[in-house]
């Protein structure tokens, strides 16, 4: 058994409804290392990160996922979440009657709410303060006493998502297009908080997306792009901007041929 | 009206079933035969009834009220008004009506004495209850609470409330009603009159916690005159045998507004039978029913709204919102939209469903578990957000449903 790899998926298919997504994808993920899912829109770049946390709906109809070497297709979603394993939501759902700030609070330790006794009268919860230095830093204060994912704008939504899952601390993240419709400033945000992950060494990074931005600044290490539910190129960095410059099905057409 | 003609009216509805709701037979119970006792002070009562009381937001040490009203059964009654409230009233309602003679207008008045066979056997026999009133311009700005408590086995308790904001006044009462969970087949009944006088502002929280064996057949009215504004929110959180109530609020004065906001959270084989009825009858009054059910156990939800629209430059808006838990439980919205004048603009929205299970592998992506995501997405459901509502009683509204949902879950 190779356990040299973080998580891996083997000859992975996965189907929604009956209708088949991914046609046996087969990938794998080092520690500590930075990697980029690629392909045009419905490819099964979404799905495969559903897939591997394991969401209900879709449904893993051959191959396995392995994480440090075992299968995980018979764990939970909470567990897989507890071995380390995040995605961060393309679009997250709305969650109402839940603030942001006491759901980071109830679900990242770092940040826990404080004792019952040593709350003042009228306030709901009391999280420590660096709760709020960390969304000052990712831009979103004004989130803090927001009901989840509620009116959240689409640059909001995406830091917010990034924050959940960087203060889960996972071992693995996905990241599904964490760089889609935000503005110049909160993408140099967005960049540098991953900057930080990778100088640490500590997480491997899965970046879906669509630009080159993000991906060039993090120089990812590898990229994987996937056709209609398969992976059919596995490249580094210096394909991106080829990659800019064909589109796709130059691109696809080129390795074919 | 003349107390007379009024028995006879009741009389004559005795047998008269209520439409909805299951049909009780009156004649099961015992009715009170005296009248009820004073209770001498707050600090009498027992460490148990202190913590039942308790969880229907009554504060027994009083410190962020205007006054208190507590009634055990039919038996003994506590109304007190701390000192410094110039312009609050708060007596038992039989008192009162020896008091002012007036108030005989007000009796029977917003709620018809013959509207069904609770509100007959009410009249009929002993009752008692609170009188609120605030006086014209007085601002009570702390609430006043009141509590009744049900402890007596296979008897009715029978309560007729009167409350009274006068013109230019404004005035929160927060209101819960209790029984021990030992409390063996009993009877609530429950009479409150509600007058919101021109420019008066009139907030009404209550909270009820019955136990397993209990019926409760409440009716309500309110009259808003001219710019007045009555708020009223509702949180049902315990089991009980069933609740039948459908509270109306007539607008009659032009500007008058309402909204009424309910939870219930219902459990085991009880039967919610909770709706709202709104009556625009001035230009530019205006209103909203919202509703949240969450339905688990075997229980069964009935959420009616009714909105009539009788006059032209109206508006009103009804939202039904239930969430079912359990496979065995049962949820109905029943929204009905009347509209008898043009330019009555009524609208309304209904949903009822499972949990989503977007939302719950959401939650349990960040590490919950799918029970402690489940209880998060009800908790926040269930979350009643009264805009306009005095902070202390929205906290006393997020205690109550907390502590039911620990209690519960
Ligand atoms: N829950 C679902 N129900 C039905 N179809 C689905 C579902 N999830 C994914 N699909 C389908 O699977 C295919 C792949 O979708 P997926 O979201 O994985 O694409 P993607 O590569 O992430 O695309 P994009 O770049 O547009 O985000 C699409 O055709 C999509 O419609
Ligand atoms: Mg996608």
């Amino acid at each position: 058994m190779n356990t040299d790899f973080l998580l891996e998926t083997k000859d992975l298919r996965v189907e929604v409804s009956g209708i088949p997504i991914l046609s046996g994808v087969d990938l794998t993920f080092s520690a500590g290392q930075v990697y980029a899912i690629l392909g045009p829109n419905a490819s099964g770049k979404s799905t495969l990160a559903k897939a591997i946390m394991g969401l209900p709906e879709y449904k893993i109809s051959g191959g396995d996922i392995l994480f440090n070497g075992k299968s995980i297709l018979h764990k939970s979603i909470t567990e897989r979440a507890r071995m380390g394993i995040a995605y961060a939501f393309q679009t997250p759902p709305r969650i109402p009657g839940v603030k942001l700030d006491d759901f980071i609070c109830r679900v990242c330790p770092d940040y826990q709410c404080k004792d019952e006794d040593e709350m003042l009268m009228g306030d709901s919860c009391a999280c420590k303060q660096i709760l709020y230095d960390d969304f000052e830093r990712l831009g979103i204060r004004n989130l803090a006493n927001r009901e989840l994912n509620d009116g959240f704008s689409g640059g909001e939504s995406k830091r917010s998502e990034l924050f959940q899952v960087l203060s889960m601390r996972p071992k693995i993240m996905f990241l599904d297009e964490p760089d889609s419709g935000l503005d110049y400033d909160s993408l140099k945000i967005v960049g540098r908080e991953l900057k930080a992950i990778r100088e640490k060494r500590d997480a491997t990074l899965v970046i879906i997306s669509h630009h080159r931005y993000v991906l060039e600044f993090l120089e990812v290490d590898k990229i994987y792009i996937l056709q209609r539910g398969r992976l059919v190129y596995t490249g580094d960095m210096s394909d991106i901007p080829i990659l800019e410059e064909k589109g796709y099905e130059r691109f696809f057409a080129e390795i074919a041929g | 009206m003349p107390s007379g003609n009024t028995k006879k009216r009741a009389r004559s509805a005795r047998e008269k079933t209520a439409p909805y709701g299951d049909d009780i037979n009156l004649e099961e119970y015992e009715y009170s035969t005296s009248h009820p006792s004073d209770l001498e002070s707050l600090d009498n009562i027992s460490k148990q009834d202190r913590t039942l009381v308790r969880e229907v937001g009554f504060d027994p040490s009083q410190k962020r009220v205007s006054g208190s009203f507590m009634q055990f059964d039919n038996e003994s009654i506590l109304a007190d008004v701390l000192i410094q409230q110039e312009g609050l009233e708060v007596m038992p309602t039989d008192l009162a009506l020896k008091k002012y003679e007036w108030l005989h207008d007000y009796l029977w008045n917003a709620v018809q004495v013959d509207t069904d066979k609770y509100t007959a056997r009410s009249e009929l026999e002993n009752y008692s209850g609170y009188f609120i009133r605030a006086t014209a311009g007085s601002r009570i700005e702390m609430p006043v609470q009141s509590c009744l408590l049900m402890k007596k086995n296979q008897s009715v308790q029978n309560v007729h409330n009167i409350i009274i904001a006068e013109e230019g006044s404004e005035l929160h009462i927060i209101t819960g009603c209790a029984t021990p969970a030992n409390v063996e087949k009993s009877l609530h009944l429950g009479i409150s009159e509600f007058y919101v006088k021109k420019k008066a502002r009139l907030t009404f929280t209550m909270v009820h916690r019955w136990s397993e064996k209990i019926d409760v057949r409440p009716r309500s009215a309110t009259i808003v005159e001219e710019n007045g504004t009555f708020i009223s929110s509702y949180a049902i959180l315990s089991p009980l045998k069933s609740i039948q109530t459908f509270p109306k609020v007539r607008l009659v004065g032009p500007g008058a507004k309402t909204d009424l906001y309910s939870v219930v959270y219902g459990s085991k084989s009880s039967k919610y039978d909770v709706g709202g009825l709104l009556s625009l009858e001035a230009p530019k009054s205006n209103g909203k029913v919202i509703s949240r059910s969450i339905a688990t156990d075997e229980c069964e939800i009935i959420a009616r709204g009714d909105l009539i629209g009788l006059s032209g430059e109206t508006r009103g808006r009804l939202e039904c919102d239930g969430l079912l838990v359990s496979n065995t439980a049962v949820i109905r919205a029943v929204p009905m939209l009347a509209a008898r004048a043009e330019g009555s603009e009524l609208s309304h929205e209904a949903t009822v469903g499972k949990v989503g299970a977007e939302q719950l592998s959401y939650l349990m992506s960040r590490g919950l578990n799918e029970d402690e995501a489940t209880s998060l997405i009800i908790r926040g459901f269930v979350k009643l957000k009264v805009p306009d509502l005095p902070p202390a009683l929205q906290k006393s509204i997020d205690d109550a449903i907390k502590m039911s949902m620990e209690g519960g879950m």
